[in-house]
């Protein structure tokens, strides 16, 4: 197995939001997707994962249907609706922005970081 | 984001209503996340036993993830609460007498400023239900003094030399309205007609008022048509009646057939023609409405006779008048305009005497209703100060919450210590407390707004004489109860949180161990203390004022009032002109009076006008045969004897003694020479020198303004005449007999027998006689004299209770703070004892300490007592306002309720083991 990343605080539920936006998952099959995105680099914590849904739920980005599994079991499956649409696009473009800038900080070199006077 | 917010309410209020679903819900999420990810495992070649150990493993805590998802929804916070309040509940039972007395002075705090200030709103600031009540101005006739004005049938006053009238001559009302740039409307409240409707004969009160009065209130009947101009337009001519909503009810059972009906009114036929609106209360008051409503002009000949000469004479002062001040008009142009139609009206009647100024006219707020003066000169004292004395309470209370609540988070600090230490947030600690100190505030709340509410018409009827009709309905003020909720709810709040949050505040191990060794007295104790002694100061004063309105009681019961009051009962008759011109009114008493004294179990009955301790004087002019006349001096209107008309028999039974002379007999007849008897202060002031038996005087005049000598023939004792308050003074007693009209006057009968059954027996006879008289005012001389004294006795009964309430919570307090200080002294006092103190030392160290808390309150209590109670001096008797016995007594009783309650905390300090006290903790 490769190395594996820690998520950053915040992401999980970006990243549900995504998974859930390719189609409606239950809770398992959104942890396998999200794994299965990041090549098996991220780790979640699967305790964390169903608070963050019930908060997406909640919060009206998430709805919610019980229905029968792959293996015929029944299962909570969730989808995106429109406010959920909206969250994941403002979301990730959050998500750019702030990566972008954190990105170029990260690309400064020494001279560059001379204090300048303030004020 | 509105929708979030309504999806997060439908989430959490479905989660609420099926919780045990959305539990199982949960537990079927996780359980096939579980399985699943063991299918996978096994799939990937583990052992199924192994796989599922696996996937317990990766998933962790299920417990932890089940909070999250429960918190998600907002039910965490819900379940919390709901563990807050069950905690609380199970706290405040532990301790019932702390809840109890929480409770009890929040409710009694609540309830008693919730109804003193109802009432007091409703009599000094509510105004006439009327559209634009604002716009009323009431007409006064006013100028320096002499006023040329010489007979009065209103009120008047006399402010820093100015005299004002607040009644006009007819004549000129009806000039002014015919030339005012404003409309102006006249009425007439005229006390009780008797009135025989659907058979019941009663005595009502009626307001009269003129043709244009309805339409300037902008009040529409809200059945039939109210009193038109042309009702009122000619004298007698409108013979109708407009009836109030409550007589309505009460007399005709709000039947809608009342229109066109007619009743009997002082013997004349009315045709009822409208019921008026609910809520509607006339011109005069604003919390009771006459039962009637009669054209202005019918007066004349619905009033008892005494004069005829209403609608024309010009120097008769007697008409109410209102205006309404439109927007836009200036009130000050229209009363000059007014004043000069007054002027001229005057001057085209006659000319005042030389020394004498004609009135000018005035305009007053009428908002709140003609009667107003009167109301808050009457009340607005008494009202005050009992608005003062139930702030005080409020107060009181606050500080006992304060106190309470202090000494609860102090006694709770190691509990708290303790939990912040197993990891709970400052936050979710104080979330318990303020669940508590809310929950405790409900409780009272609730039971407050119960008392405010169940009080707020017995104050009113405290207020007024026991036998009146208590017709006042003070409606319930729900700002009010808010306010004095909020109050009492934030100190309780205030002084829940405050030092818990403070007591968080520390450092956890700090308080832990300073609570475990705590040696020597608490500085951090100094605050309850001085709320302690904040509540004795509050008591002191609340004890005071009860035992001087206590002593001014008895002081006043204790008044002999010169006969024999026990077993006589007092009750009126009016009978109408119509019905009983002139003497026939005379006769018709005689008649009843001879029928009376008939009835079984009767052993004696007069007739009195004025009756004795009801507020009503009488006098006359007092011109001695051969001295000069008194000359009339408006400062001083007792220098005239008092006068009451009198049956034949009334010394006989009063029981008034004869000092002198003779009693009235048989021989005093219509047709022989007049005759009267004085009493000892008359015979004082008005006959030093000499016998007053066998000389005359001249007092009232007789139609044709001749005066008659009457003969001193007796002198009897002294009595009290109008009220318990004035000490005797001059009376002189004429037989109502040589009377050429009479009215009004009220009858004493003396029996054994209950009233309940004396009442119907003379209702029969009365009404054998005339079915149309109706007995008002029924009641004994005893209820005569405790309505004199209805507002002392209020106030008594007030001050006592607050007083009682405010020793309640003193002792409370002195009892909590220093069990308080024991506990935490249990170490020090150890030590003390060990070291060989002994244990009457320890017991009068921990009494001296409450004995200088409760010095210190007493002192600032009677400091405040000696400042403040010249407020209250013209409502005591029979004491100085800063009385040494009621003030010793007030401090002394403290002082002993301090020591009674610190007695249990120093006895349980005196009798600590030195060694348990060592290892404690």
């Amino acid at each position: 197995m490769s190395r594996q990343v820690d998520l950053l605080q915040g992401t999980l539920e970006l990243l549900i939001l995504k998974a859930v936006s390719l189609g409606p998952l239950h809770g398992y099959g959104i942890l396998l997707r999200i794994t299965q995105f990041s090549g098996d680099q991220l780790i979640i914590q699967q305790g964390s994962l169903y608070p963050a849904l019930y908060r997406l739920e909640a919060s009206g980005a998430l709805a919610t249907e019980w229905a029968p599994s792959e293996n015929n079991r029944r299962a909570k499956f969730y989808t995106l609706t429109d406010l959920g649409h909206r969250q994941l696009a403002l979301e990730s473009e959050r998500w750019r922005e702030m990566s972008r800038i954190i990105g170029a900080i990260l690309k400064l070199t020494a001279p560059t970081l001379l204090p300048e006077r303030i004020g | 984001m509105i929708r979030p917010l309504r999806t997060r309410l439908a989430i959490l209020l479905r989660s609420i209503l099926h919780r045990n679903r959305l539990e199982a819900e949960i537990d079927d999420e996780l359980s096939f996340h579980l399985e699943a990810r063991t299918a996978d495992l096994v799939h990937r070649g583990l052992a199924p036993r192994e796989a599922a150990r696996q996937a317990r493993l990766e998933f962790g805590a299920t417990a932890s993830a089940k909070d999250g998802m429960r918190s998600a929804f907002g039910l965490r916070w819900l379940d919390d609460t709901l563990a807050d309040l069950r905690y609380a509940i199970r706290l405040l039972r532990k301790s019932p007498g702390f809840t109890t007395i929480a409770v009890t002075s929040l409710a009694l705090a609540i309830g008693a400023n919730t109804t003193i200030f109802s009432v007091a709103n409703e009599m000094l600031y509510a105004r006439l239900a009327v559209p634009r009540p604002r716009e009323l101005r009431i007409l006064y006739a006013t100028g320096p003094r002499p006023l040329a004005v010489h007979m009065t049938w209103g009120s008047n006053w006399d402010d820093g030399g100015q005299g004002h009238i607040d009644s006009f001559p007819f004549p000129f009302y009806r000039e002014l309205q015919k030339t005012s740039p404003v409309e102006i409307f006249g009425f007439k409240d005229f006390g009780n007609l008797n009135v025989t409707a659907n058979g019941v004969a009663q005595a009502v009160p009626a307001q009269f008022v003129s043709g244009n009065f309805y339409a300037q209130m902008e009040v529409r009947p809200q059945l039939g048509r109210p009193i038109l101009p042309s009702d009122d337009n000619t004298p007698g001519q409108g013979a109708v009646v407009v009836l109030s909503d409550g007589f309505w009810h009460q007399a005709f059972g709000a039947s809608r057939d009342v229109l066109g009906q007619t009743l009997n009114a002082n013997g004349h036929l009315l045709t009822i023609v409208g019921v008026n609106p609910p809520g509607f209360t006339g011109a005069e008051s604003v919390q009771t409405s006459p039962s009637l409503f009669v054209p202005l002009t019918l007066l004349p000949q619905l009033a008892s006779g005494f004069r005829d000469d209403l609608i024309t004479s010009t120097n008769f002062w007697w008409v109410s008048l209102m205006t309404r001040i439109r927007p836009g008009v200036s009130a000050e142009t229209t009363a000059t305009a007014l004043s000069t139609q007054l002027h001229a009206a005057f001057l085209a009647a006659g000319k005042p005497k030389p020394d004498e100024h004609i009135p000018a006219v005035a305009l007053e707020d009428g908002s709140r209703g003609s009667a107003y003066r009167s109301t808050t000169e009457e009340l607005g004292r008494p009202l005050h100060v009992l608005l003062a004395l139930s702030g005080l309470v409020l107060l009181l209370a606050c500080a006992n919450i304060a106190n309470l609540m202090l000494a609860r988070v102090s006694v709770r600090r190691r509990e708290m210590s303790v939990r912040l230490a197993l990891g709970a947030s400052r936050a979710r600690i104080l979330r318990q407390v303020l669940t508590e100190s809310i929950l405790l505030s409900t409780m009272g709340g609730s039971l407050g707004l119960l008392l405010g509410y169940l009080c707020r018409n017995t104050l009113p009827r405290l207020m007024q004489s026991s036998f009146s009709e208590p017709d006042l309905n003070i409606p319930f003020h729900w700002t009010i109860f808010a306010f004095a909720s909020a109050v009492t709810l934030l100190t309780g709040l205030l002084f829940g949180i405050l030092p818990a949050w403070l007591g968080t505040r520390e450092e956890v191990s700090a308080s832990l161990k300073e609570t475990a060794r705590s040696t020597t007295r608490r500085r951090s104790a100094w605050s309850s203390k001085s709320i302690v002694a904040l509540q004795i100061a509050l008591s002191t004063l609340l004890v005071t004022s009860s035992a001087l309105f206590l002593r001014t009681l008895t002081n006043l019961n204790r008044i002999d009032p010169g006969f024999h009051a026990d077993h006589l009962l007092n009750f009126e008759l009016s009978p109408p002109v119509a019905r009983y011109p002139g003497t026939s009114s005379v006769a018709i008493y005689q008649r009843l009076e001879q029928a009376i004294a008939s009835a079984p179990g009767v052993s004696g009955v007069t007739v009195v006008s004025p009756p004795f301790l009801a507020d009503n004087m009488w006098n006359n002019d007092f011109d001695i045969e051969g001295q000069p006349p008194i000359v009339y001096n408006p400062d001083d209107p007792g220098q005239y004897p008092s006068l009451m008309n009198v049956g034949e028999r009334f010394f006989a039974v009063t029981g008034i003694p004869i000092l002198r002379g003779r009693a009235f007999g048989p021989q005093d007849t219509a047709t022989s020479p007049a005759v009267s008897v004085i009493n000892e202060a008359t015979a004082r002031k008005f006959f030093p020198h000499s016998d007053p038996i066998g000389r005359r005087f001249k007092d009232d005049e007789d139609k044709d303004h001749v005066k008659h000598f009457r003969t001193i023939v007796g002198v009897c004792a002294n009595t009290l005449y109008n009220s318990v308050r004035t000490p005797p003074g001059p009376i002189h007693f004429d037989l109502y007999a040589t009377q050429k009209d009479f009215r009004g006057a009220t009858f004493l009968v003396r029996s054994q027998r209950p009233v309940s059954a004396l009442v119907p027996d003379l209702r029969d006879i009365i009404g054998r006689i005339d079915p149309d008289l109706p007995m008002t005012n029924i009641r004994t001389q005893r209820q005569q004299i405790d309505a004199n004294l209805h507002q002392e006795r209020l106030f008594a009964i007030l001050t006592s209770s607050f007083g009682l309430l405010a020793l309640l919570l003193a002792c409370v307090g002195i009892y909590g703070i220093m069990a308080y200080t024991v506990t935490q002294r249990t170490n020090e006092i150890g030590i003390r004892l060990a070291l060989g103190a002994r244990r009457a030392q320890v017991r009068s160290m921990v009494l001296r300490e409450a004995l200088t808390l409760s010095i210190l309150g007493i002192a600032a209590g009677l400091t405040l007592v000696l400042v403040l109670v010249h407020l209250v001096s013209t409502i005591l008797y029979g004491l100085r306002p800063r009385d040494p016995a009621s003030l010793t007594a007030s401090a002394l009783l403290l002082l002993a309720i301090a020591l009674l309650a610190a007695w249990i905390p120093a006895q349980r300090a005196s009798h600590v083991e030195p060694m348990k006290a060592l290892r404690h903790d």
